[in-house]
């Protein structure tokens, strides 16, 4: 088990490690010049210049990979170019609007998708679930902004039972609560759709295993069967999907931050492209990719609790 | 140019509610509770970067901090005029070279300095400095010395008269900054202005509260003021809707302004700014560079279609200058709108089935809407325009600094920037002795009666040689709740001036 997750980890290492150089080489590849944005079109030659090099942006290449390295690894992160402030302190104000919007919605579509997708395959060729499979192939050709800008309709200017977007600050608990339910209902939309269906095929399976066969024959319940025999199978792969999820859910914050005004990471990257921030682009990157290698490694631990066989084949 | 007001990700989305919100949304009224009658919250499409104007050219900085938290010496009043601001009063010598500010007296900065002469020339010195970054610094060259007189009086020295002078130190730019604050104000900006920055929580919102040490207590109605950051157009309705904001002095989805004007919470005020939106045309390329050829051009434009691709909001012009103002004369009938004239030009020109070209696009809806319509406009007559979309930096880098672009459009939204025709290595290429003598003109004229004058001659010469295609005028829409009363019904400046804003 430990060789098992060590072996994991030094894998998940490595990944990070290349994908320093792939984010900087991206980054910097972005066409645009942050001194130019900054200064707008009545700047002069010699004003851009002295930002360029207030900024370091006139250092080699090398050098300024191996200080954001440095910073990286010494939790320096430095100042964001468009705003001045700390890029930790930027980091962590949105992670706090994100991460438990992204968990909301995660929680959300597996407590919806798993049960929904049980039934599904408990119903097969039946109609709940022709009614499930068709109500999975809304959810998966809805784009979720237009959802989203739905939900806004119907329920904060209709109805006024939410708030149509902003975000109050975890200061106020409740309140900042109930202004992530709306995006998080957008936000985990088409991952319900996908979990269903991932279920639902995984079960199908496992309901054909000779194990489910002999359950069946020695009495044993339709629930037993469903949820004890059937289910834990047929996790595994729901839980690789769920992992997968986990990083679509990012992207899909950029779009529904926008529509709900949510100051979150999502919406920190949108601007930092705009702005040509390259300081943030590149620390917000990186530290998703460290969290998707996160999520990626809690599914082995995941697998292994669930599955011995992973542990003894590692 | 510097409104940068991008395009927000989704036009799509924009125009699903546009379409959503035709239908009617019964029951808001009884739920919409009234606003605290001292506290207004402002919306906004772009989001100020630093806090400091003398940092950074975003237009957006201007509108939180000009004159808000920071004066200058001069103040522009809602008609663009200039006022006496941080300067009492000011003395110009006879030779236009020698400028005396008398400063205000009693004036604190809101962390309880003394502004005086010394902070002004400070401030001044900044401006033009050879290590200044400021990113309006060309304006501020011709000054040659600072000097201050007494405690109250400053003495400002030009190399060469400037008739724009009073103007350009009356903008954010050119804001009063003292040595102790200045270095910070780009997170916590300190001034003199009727508010104080509280709190900003960067991609949401920034708060000003009512300053105590403000030298007119009386004349703020405000305790406190909020800017929202909204930038999505959908997210924006759905915001005034649900009354989360009060205003958006600067509405940018005219696509969606009719739903606003139906609902009886809001007034819609459409007003002037100083943005022209022009065709900008790579001069210096073939085979733009043949007058001819750009002439065509101008003659197969159609303005009314355009502005009815904004929803009618916008004014028709023929050069680079803004209607409103009181040197403006109307030429847009130099080129009048001719398909066959168009095509015999072209013809002439040695392109009698037209060319194709590229057609470079800035993330921002008039330029969107415009584009589309321009490139079905000049298919008329033979030229064939590819759309390229560019995000604001790829913009700034390759049309703008680069050049290598064929044509773009884009809102120039300074005011008196008839001088971009007179610069050379401009990114459209335009370069005429004769221009350049009227500029400088225009620039040393002491006399404004007299400098209307030639800026109406300035005005012929650029429409004359159809140096780029001149479309419409901005405007500027207001959207705000109707018992609010003082904001500014047109935009002279990218400032926003919250002195006298009250609930009825």
């Amino acid at each position: 088990m430990i060789e098992f997750l060590s072996r994991r980890l030094a894998g998940a290492l490595v990944t990070l490690a290349l994908a320093t150089v792939v984010v900087f080489a991206v980054v910097e590849v972005l066409p645009g010049d942050p001194a130019l944005v900054m200064l707008g079109t009545d700047a002069r030659p010699d004003t851009l210049a002295a930002i360029r090099t207030k900024y370091g942006f006139d250092q080699p290449l090398l050098t300024r990979y191996l200080q954001w390295i440095g910073g990286l690894l010494t939790f320096n992160l430095g100042n964001s170019h468009a705003y001045g402030t700390s890029v930790s302190k930027l980091i962590g104000d949105r992670l706090v609007v994100t991460l438990p919007l992204g968990a909301m919605a995660l929680f959300w579509a597996t407590l919806v998708a798993i049960p929904l997708g049980v039934f599904a395959a408990w119903k097969h060729r039946r109609p709940g679930d022709w009614g499930v499979m068709g109500f999975t192939q809304i959810g998966i050709s809805v784009p979720n902004f237009w959802f989203g800008i739905v939900l806004v309709l119907a329920f904060a200017v209709t109805w006024q039972w939410f708030p149509a977007g902003g975000f109050p600050g975890w200061q106020e608990p409740v309140k900042s609560v109930h202004a992530l339910i709306l995006p998080a209902l957008s936000l985990s939309l088409g991952e319900i759709a996908i979990l269903t269906r991932v279920t639902r095929s995984a079960m199908l399976d496992t309901l054909r295993e000779d194990y489910v066969r002999t359950a069946r024959a020695k009495g044993a319940t339709e629930s037993t069967v469903l949820f004890k025999h059937a289910l834990r199978n047929a996790l595994i792969p729901v839980t690789t999907v769920a992992g997968l999820i986990a990083g679509f859910l990012v992207a899909g914050a950029v779009i529904i931050e926008s529509v709900f005004r949510l100051p979150g990471v999502g919406q920190l990257v949108y601007d930092s492209i705009n702005n040509r921030d390259l300081v943030v682009i590149k620390n917000v990157v990186i530290l998703f990719t460290i969290l998707v290698l996160t999520v990626n490694l809690l599914v082995d631990l995941a697998y292994a609790l669930l599955d011995p066989r992973p542990r003894v084949r590692a | 140019m510097d409104s940068l007001s991008r395009r927000h990700l989704f036009g799509a989305a924009g125009m699903m509610m546009g379409a959503l919100a035709t239908l009617s949304v019964p029951g808001t009224e009884a739920l919409a509770q009234g606003p605290a009658k001292d506290r207004l919250v402002i919306g906004m499409s772009l989001e100020p970067p630093v806090l400091d104007p003398t940092k950074n050219a975003a237009a957006a900085i201007r509108e939180v901090t000009t004159p808000s938290i920071f004066e200058a010496l001069g103040r522009i009043d809602r008609t663009g005029a200039v006022g006496p601001g941080l300067a009492e009063s000011w003395n110009v010598s006879e030779d236009g070279k020698e400028y005396v500010f008398k400063i205000r007296q009693g004036v604190k900065f809101h962390d309880g300095e003394t502004l005086d002469a010394s902070v002004v020339k400070f401030t001044l010195d900044r401006l033009f400095a050879p290590d200044s970054t400021n990113p309006a610094k060309s304006l501020y060259t011709d000054i040659e010395k600072v000097e201050v007189v007494d405690p109250s009086t400053v003495k400002v020295t030009l190399k060469s008269p400037n008739s724009f002078l009073l103007y350009s130190l009356s903008l954010g730019d050119a804001g009063i900054m003292h040595p102790k604050s200045a270095p910070t104000n780009d997170k916590n900006p300190i001034g003199t202005g009727p508010f104080m920055f509280k709190e900003r929580k960067e991609g949401d919102s920034i708060t000003l509260v009512k300053s105590p040490t403000y030298r007119d207590p009386g004349s703020i109605k405000l305790n406190t003021v909020i800017f929202k950051i909204v930038k999505d157009p959908s997210a924006q309705v759905s915001a005034l809707l649900a009354g989360d904001v009060d205003a958006f002095p600067g509405f940018q989805a005219p696509e969606l302004v009719e739903r606003l004007t139906k609902d009886p919470r809001f007034v819609v005020i459409v007003g002037t700014t100083e943005g022209e939106v022009i065709l900008a045309t790579n001069n210096v390329k073939k085979p733009f560079d043949n007058p001819k050829v750009r002439q065509a051009m101008a003659h197969a434009i159609n303005r009314e279609e355009l502005i009815s691709a904004e929803s009618g909001f916008g004014v028709p012009i023929g050069s680079h200058f803004a209607p409103h103002n009181k040197a403006y004369v109307d030429l847009t009938k130099t080129y009048p709108f001719d398909l066959a004239k168009a095509k015999a030009l072209l013809a002439e020109a040695g392109y009698p089935n037209g060319f194709e070209a590229s057609l470079k696009l800035p993330p921002v809806g008039y330029a969107q809407r415009a584009g589309e319509v321009l490139a079905n406009q000049l298919g008329k007559i033979g030229i064939k325009l590819a759309i390229t979309q560019l995000q604001w930096p790829q913009w700034l880098s390759e049309a703008f600094k680069e050049r290598n672009y064929d044509l773009t459009i884009v809102a120039h939204t300074e005011a008196n920037d008839l001088d971009r025709y007179a610069r050379d290595g401009y990114y459209w290429g335009y370069n005429s002795p004769e221009f350049k003598a009227k500029w400088r003109e225009v620039v040393a004229a002491t006399d404004f009666a007299k400098r209307d004058q030639i800026l109406k001659e300035a005005q012929q010469i650029i429409a004359r040689d159809a140096v780029n295609g001149y479309l419409f005028q901005l405007a500027k829409i207001g959207v705000w709740k109707k018992d609010l009363v003082g904001l500014w019904e047109n935009a002279p400046t990218p400032q926003l001036d919250l002195t006298g804003v009250y609930w009825k």
